[in-house]
């Protein structure tokens, strides 16, 4: 996030897009819900209904993967209204020439045929995002996990950078990470094209830093990325560490990759549950969970924070960062001597500096948000203060792609996937919690009802949901969260893997999957056993359920 | 343009529109104790334990919800604010639990703790008020216990006002009032998503987490270690509340209002998705694959060495690009670190990523 | 959008016949309030709660009747029933009411009708709207400074001067502006209100298009108390009436609106909240609702008695009406009940004695002990405070108040601590539960009188702490009055609360 989770409930007008921010982010969803309730203006861009939209003032109910479409229509009503920020544009960027050309094209009406949003809230939105100062852009994987990934975003910034809403708080551009550390993974380097503080691998000067730094000359062929080892997992990948990571579970149109997984020679498992990749495993290492070892979790505003061990880990079970110190004296490497976590901590930040400033002893009792490069500098609490942070932004004109796999009469309905408040990931966490069990005990779809009726298909009863890549079966929810030609699942459930399904077409930039768009249809199964599905944390809203 | 100051206890300060006589006084440092008010929640001063004297006004004022005026002459340390504190006191104690070791069986309990600061005016009998609790209802997360409840509503304001689902109110009145929910069903057929705010705002511990009532370890006897939640990216700061003796998470608590990101606030994941750490089927020892292909338990050198050789052996037959490293977002940055130092490092391959690139 | 969708919320519940499972998922989807608040606001209010149950008063003036013995009967032979705090019949005592049933109300006495009367209940309502008239001629000003000269006060219960709220509202900066009419009578002793718009709706329609009218509000809002039916069904036609007769503006839109069983509503801003489709529980002032009333607008409110009160002000001068009160301006009325020859509802000088009034309602019927001057909330006062003036100042002086001059008559054979209780248990029963203070006081103050009446002399020991406690903590009048009635008796009638066993 270029600002910080606190200055959302100051902001004036809020995009949120490709986000179920209620149920993925429960406690930004709060700071929403707090600067609605002082008058904020809300627009939520789902192709769903969501417990945001139900509050929004504009619910752009966008086609699964229209995104680029929308986001040029935004932008193109923007410089057709004039409300583009020359003087800032001219002083900070570069490239509006390109896209200003590019989104010429894109006019709402034209956009409203291939995205489904009315021209004129479009247009309102626009004009409404343009013209507040106070105004951020809040997304999540409903805007990366597309083909057009990299696009998406680039289309965001394009925005961004035209009304100049960065660099001031409760604005800005602003990713809400899925995972606890995701950020802090990334900072970390745990990235092929990346050492630790978002230094190019690629750079001859980084790798020799690195080298010198660590003992070790630094190879010189380029890593691959997750989706790239994925596909190549069995011909050019033929050993394998995991660590905290359930591949069989998440990835992506996972029957290809788990018949890849029998040619793999060796695989490392290190988990704190038995998890289904262990099916492949070689050596499964027991680990602690976070509760019991220390270190740092850095969150989706950069705020590098402790954890800290509570309780001792069961069994013989171990923190993953001593298991890893084991393996590398093993393999012969000798590290320096480290006395605790924080000299681990201490060793990244000198290498890294946009950590240099941040350290164990400092965050004893709150958090940093990077980056902090002194000892002695503050939290940075929103980026690009006083101009765009590395000389000038860069704007990216982008044309629509469509995603990968479209409805076609085969598969006429468009699959999209996601998670859920009462679950996560691949649960292997909370589907250990009873409570949580109780309330959403099993996989379900979401289906419109007049496909359902069009399917012969009652709520709560079994269905198979088909893809090219796969079927799954679960139980059916008849629902006006999704659009008619979308049905929609968790992907939480282990017995009912929404990843058979998903297609691992990736960014071509990132190599993020597809997990949101795929064509699929739905096959009524002969079951008797109907049972209500809860629907979440959302109730359809009162307007929906008076129409027929 | 003159700055307009008004006066608390003697001493001028600066008047600032729209400030509460509490919020004026909480900058020269002057404590007023109050049960119902809760910064992130609009103000009802329902518990009336917070009046202060104004000059020039017949009754004292609600210092939560009252306004500060440009010349207010305002007094909270008086016989008079100190025998309606007492009064307040006493006055809930009837009509709570009022042995203390009962009240604080579980949760914290705020009346005793001021009543430490403040004495009462003794102890009145007590009025035994006809509350409806929920016995039937079947979450396993939150319980209702109604003779602890002293009405102050802060559970359905911040039900309604700062988690936004609406699914606890006020029902029934006078000596009935009561926590409900509509047609008094259970918290998971309801909008309740489960956050347990409730619980975190319940001066008195009527609202409260079933699995720890049951264990059955008052929470001031449990030990409180700060951490960050490990489910979402929000970053959460959490206390967990650690029974050392049995090494174990009794439950999660939020660190108090305005001091983190969170802002005293938790979801239902970061409250009580706990159970997993604790569960039956965690991995207590390494396990390597055998000759007939199955998984057995081993002891830690063997399964280092395992590791080491296989990886190794891996890198002897095809290089070290052959090897692919993924790692966890859900770890920590330094043993994120590590891994693609080892990666690196150790075995000499750029090939690693942390699991979230997809 | 939902928060006038929530104003609808108490009339489809009364629709649905009250509340029952799935009453409120109903609600809820047709307005959009959340289920669980439509469930809080249904269970507040009497009638949605408990909507066929026959009602059996056991107010005072109806306990006094006998309606103790009417209770024990009917739970003798199982009759489903609810004793009902006030049901504003004390003229019937022992009084009960069928919400389902058509609950005729016996002619009451009344004074007799005289030109010298600010309302005169015997007089005979007429459609010429005079005031209605002078005050479209004249103007807003006019009006308010008749009011002002008028020296008239509000009759609910408060006394506030009614010019200085026409005025606070006139000033207001907003021009979205209510008129409304309060009849949530409720005190027990009180049926003045329901007697003015039986017996002269016209002078009530005509008061409110006089409000309206001066103070630019396109809407008005008649709050009725829901046990008063045809009260309400009155005042609907008289104002239908008058707007056939062209009498009214039609640009006004009148609403009716019903009371769903909650005294508290009668406080003026538990009944904004209550028209807005919230539980009755009064908010805190300021705002007062002249500044920020209905829908956060400045809002007039006004008891029955003083905007009927309006229209002869205006037709025949502030200064007539002043000069037709003793001590204070104007006449009032007094309903007169217990233990008195001739209940009824008496308009008389304001300042009239209390010797006065109780000939006036024919004598008393056996030995004058004590009376309630003023509603529940008045206290007790002793036969020897006889020759009081009954005015707003005068009451105040002693202790008092003239409240809604719901006059009880208590003769000698009254336990005064048994009195004491039955105002206690209306306290307790009608207190809306929002503050600590009342809530709990008043089971503490009705639970120590039981117990000092099961021989526990040392019960009402804690009363000279808890009772200040309740008058200086409650947020509204009704906790901060709730312990009066057992204090004045206490005070004046000492030797009763010595030691006693009562059964």
């Amino acid at each position: 996030m270029t600002n910080s989770i606190p200055e959302i409930r100051d902001t004036d007008f809020m995009l949120v897009i490709g986000s179920n921010t209620s149920e993925a982010h429960p406690i930004i969803a709060m700071e929403m819900k707090q600067a609605v309730r002082r008058g904020a203006k809300l627009a939520v861009a789902d192709p769903r209904a969501i417990w945001m939209s139900s509050i929004a003032d504009w619910h752009l109910q966008i086609e699964a993967g229209s995104d680029v479409w929308l986001l040029n229509a935004l932008a193109h009503v923007i410089i057709a209204e004039g409300l583009e920020d020359k003087e800032w544009i001219a002083e900070n960027t570069e490239g509006f020439a390109a896209v200003k050309e590019t989104v010429a094209s894109y006019t709402p009406e034209k956009a409203e045929e291939v995205t489904g949003v009315p021209a004129d809230m479009i247009r309102e939105v626009a004009r409404a995002y343009a013209t507040t100062r106070k105004a951020g852009i809040y997304y999540t994987l409903g805007i990366t996990e597309h083909t057009t990934g990299t696009d998406n975003v680039y289309a965001l910034s394009n925005l961004v950078l035209m009304t100049g809403h960065l660099g001031g708080p409760s604005m800005g551009m602003n990713p809400l990470r899925g995972q606890n550390n995701v950020q802090g993974a990334n900072d970390s380097g745990a990235t092929p094209v990346f050492y630790p503080g978002y230094q190019w691998a690629k750079d001859e000067e980084v790798r020799a830093k690195f080298s010198a730094a660590w003992g070790v000359e630094q190879p010189d062929v380029p890593g691959l990325n997750l989706n790239e080892m994925m596909k190549k997992v069995g011909t050019q990948i033929k050993g394998m560490y995991l660590m905290g990571e359930d591949i069989v579970m998440s990835e992506p149109n996972v029957g290809r990759l788990e018949k890849a997984l029998n040619d793999i020679e060796f695989m490392v498992v290190q988990d704190i549950f038995l998890n289904e990749s262990c099916r492949y495993a070689d050596v499964v290492l027991p680990a602690a969970a976070f509760a019991e070892k220390d270190g740092v979790f850095t969150n989706t505003d950069r705020r590098v924070q402790r954890v800290r061990k509570a309780i001792e880990p069961p069994g013989q079970a171990r923190a993953d960062w001593e298991i890893i110190l084991d393996v590398m004296d093993r393999s012969g490497y000798e590290n320096p001597p480290y006395e605790g976590i924080a000299d681990i901590y201490a060793e990244m930040a000198s290498l890294a500096p946009k950590f240099a400033g941040i350290s164990h002893e400092r965050i004893e009792d709150d958090g940093l948000q990077w980056p902090v490069h002194t000892m002695d500098a503050p939290s940075t609490i929103y980026l690009h203060k006083g101009g765009v942070l590395r000389g000038k932004g860069l704007f990216q004109a982008v044309e629509y792609r469509a995603p990968f796999e479209q409805a076609d009469p085969e598969y006429p309905l468009v699959l999209s996937t996601g998670r859920t408040l009462y679950h996560y990931n691949a649960a292997t966490q909370t589907r250990r919690v009873d409570g949580l069990t109780e309330k959403q005990p099993e996989a379900f779809i979401e289906i419109h009802p007049r496909t359902a009726r069009v399917l012969s298909v009652d709520d709560g009863a079994m269905v198979d949901v088909v893809t090219r890549r796969g079927r799954v079966r679960c139980r059916a929810m008849v629902s006006r969260q999704v659009k008619r030609n979308t049905i929609w699942m968790p992907f939480h459930f282990a017995e009912a893997r929404a990843n058979l399904l998903t297609t691992d077409a990736g960014d071509a930039v990132t190599g993020t999957g597809e997990y949101k768009v795929c064509a699929a249809r739905i096959e009524p199964v002969d079951d008797p056993d109907v049972r209500n599905v809860f629907p979440g944390s959302y109730q359809t809203p009162v307007e929906l359920t008076a129409k027929q | 343009m003159s700055e307009q100051t008004l006066t608390i206890n003697g001493v001028s300060i600066d008047h600032r529109p729209g400030e509460t006589i509490l919020e004026a006084a909480r900058r020269l440092d002057i404590d007023i104790p109050t049960l119902c008010h809760d910064d992130r929640i609009e103000p009802v001063a329902a518990c009336r334990i917070c009046l202060v004297e104004v000059e020039g006004s017949r009754l004292m004022q609600p210092s939560c919800h009252s306004k500060t005026q440009p010349d207010m002459v305002i007094t909270t340390e008086s016989q008079r604010v100190s025998r309606n504190r007492q009064f307040s006191l006493s006055l809930h104690m009837a009509d709570t639990v009022s042995d203390r070791t009962i009240a604080e069986d579980a949760n914290p309990n705020r009346l005793f703790e001021l009543a430490d600061i403040h004495g009462t005016a003794g102890l009145w009998p007590h009025v035994d008020s006809p509350r409806q609790g929920r016995p039937m209802d079947v979450n396993r997360f939150i319980h209702f216990r109604e003779d602890r409840c002293i009405g102050c509503a802060l559970c359905t304001r911040y039900c309604d006002e700062i988690e936004g689902v609406t699914a606890i109110t006020l029902a029934h009145r006078g000596a009935l009032t009561t926590i409900s929910t509509a047609d008094e069903l259970s918290l998971t057929d309801t909008t309740c998503e489960l956050c347990g705010g409730c619980i975190a705002v319940c001066p008195t511990g009527a609202m409260t987490e079933k699995a720890a009532l049951a264990y059955g370890k008052p929470e001031k006897e449990l030990e409180k270690i700060r951490t960050t939640c490990n489910f979402c990216g929000v970053g959460c700061q959490l206390d967990l509340n650690v029974d050392r003796d049995a090494n174990r998470i009794v439950k999660v608590t939020p660190p108090p209002p305005g001091t983190t990101v969170n802002d005293g606030n938790l979801c239902v994941k970061g409250r009580f998705a706990n159970d997993f750490i604790h569960h039956k089927d965690r991995l207590t020892e390494p396990l390597v694959r055998d000759a007939d292909g199955v998984l057995r338990p081993t002891s830690w050198d063997e399964a280092l060495d395992r590791v080491v050789e296989g990886l190794q052996g891996v890198v002897t037959r095809h290089g070290p690009h052959s090897l692919g490293f993924v790692s966890s977002s859900r770890c920590t940055g330094e043993e994120n670190y590590l891994f693609q130092k080892m990666s690196r490092a150790a075995f000499g391959t750029h090939n690693v990523h942390q699991c979230a690139a997809t | 959008m939902t928060d006038r969708r929530r104003e609808e919320v108490l009339i489809r519940i009364e629709h649905a016949g009250g509340l029952a499972t799935g009453v409120s998922n109903d609600v809820h989807a047709e307005t959009g309030v959340p289920e669980a608040d439509v469930y809080g606001v249904a269970t507040f209010y009497s009638l949605l709660k408990h909507p066929s149950e026959i009602r059996v008063c056991q107010g005072l003036s109806c306990h006094l009747a006998g309606s103790g013995e009417k209770i024990d009967a009917m739970s003798a032979t199982d009759t489903p029933f609810l004793a009902a705090a006030c049901l504003g019949r004390c003229d019937e005592a022992p009084a009960s009411w069928d919400p389902q049933g058509e609950n005729p109300l016996p002619e009451v006495h009344l004074t007799a009708a005289s030109d010298e009367l600010a309302i005169n209940l015997a007089g005979v309502d007429s459609l010429s709207y005079e005031g209605l008239a002078a005050a479209q001629d004249n103007g807003a000003d006019w009006v308010i400074g008749e009011l002002e000269e008028s020296g008239v006060t509000g009759r609910g219960g408060a006394g506030f001067p009614a010019h200085i709220k026409w005025r606070g509202v006139a000033n207001q900066p907003v021009t979205e502006r209510y008129v409304v009419l309060n009849a949530d009578e409720g005190e027990p002793g009180t049926f003045k209100d329901r007697e003015v718009i039986l017996k002269r709706p016209h002078l009530v329609v005509e008061g409110l298009a006089i409000a309206a009218q001066a103070l630019g509000a396109n809407d008005i809002y008649c709050y009725v108390r829901g046990e008063f039916g045809a009260v309400r069904d009155t005042l609907e036609a008289a104002m239908e009436d008058a707007t056939t007769a062209g009498a009214l503006d039609t640009a006004t839109t009148w609403h009716f609106v019903d009371g769903h069983g909650a005294y508290i509503c009668g406080e003026e801003t538990a009944l904004l909240e209550s028209l807005e489709g919230r539980r009755g529980m009064p908010r805190m002032k300021p705002p007062f609702p002249v500044e920020a009333g209905f829908r956060g607008a400045p809002t007039l409110i006004q008891n029955v008695e003083t905007i009927a009160t309006i229209p002869s002000i205006l037709t025949r001068g502030g200064a007539w009406f002043r000069d037709l009160g003793r001590t204070e301006p104007g006449t009032k009325l007094y309903c007169v009940s217990g233990h008195v020859q001739r209940p009824g509802v008496y308009e008389a000088p304001m300042g009239i004695s209390m010797a006065e009034l109780i000939d006036m309602a024919g004598g008393v019927v056996g030995t004058l002990k004590a009376f309630s001057p003023g509603g529940a909330s008045s206290g007790f006062l002793p036969a020897s405070m006889i020759n009081v003036a009954l005015d707003f100042g005068s009451l105040q002086k002693v202790g008092s108040m003239l409240g809604s001059a719901g006059v009880v008559v208590l003769n000698d054979t009254v336990d005064m601590a048994e009195a004491a209780l039955v105002q206690a248990v209306f306290f307790e029963d009608e207190s809306c539960g929002q503050c600590a203070p009342c809530r709990i006081g008043t089971q503490l103050v009705r639970q120590a009188i039981e117990r000092f009446r099961r021989g526990d002399s040392d019960a009402l020991e804690h009363i000279a702490e808890i009772a200040p406690g309740m008058e200086q903590g409650s947020i509204c009048g009704l906790g901060q009055a709730a312990s009066l009635p057992l204090l004045s008796a206490m005070k004046y009638f000492p030797n009763e609360f010595e030691s006693s066993v009562h059964t």
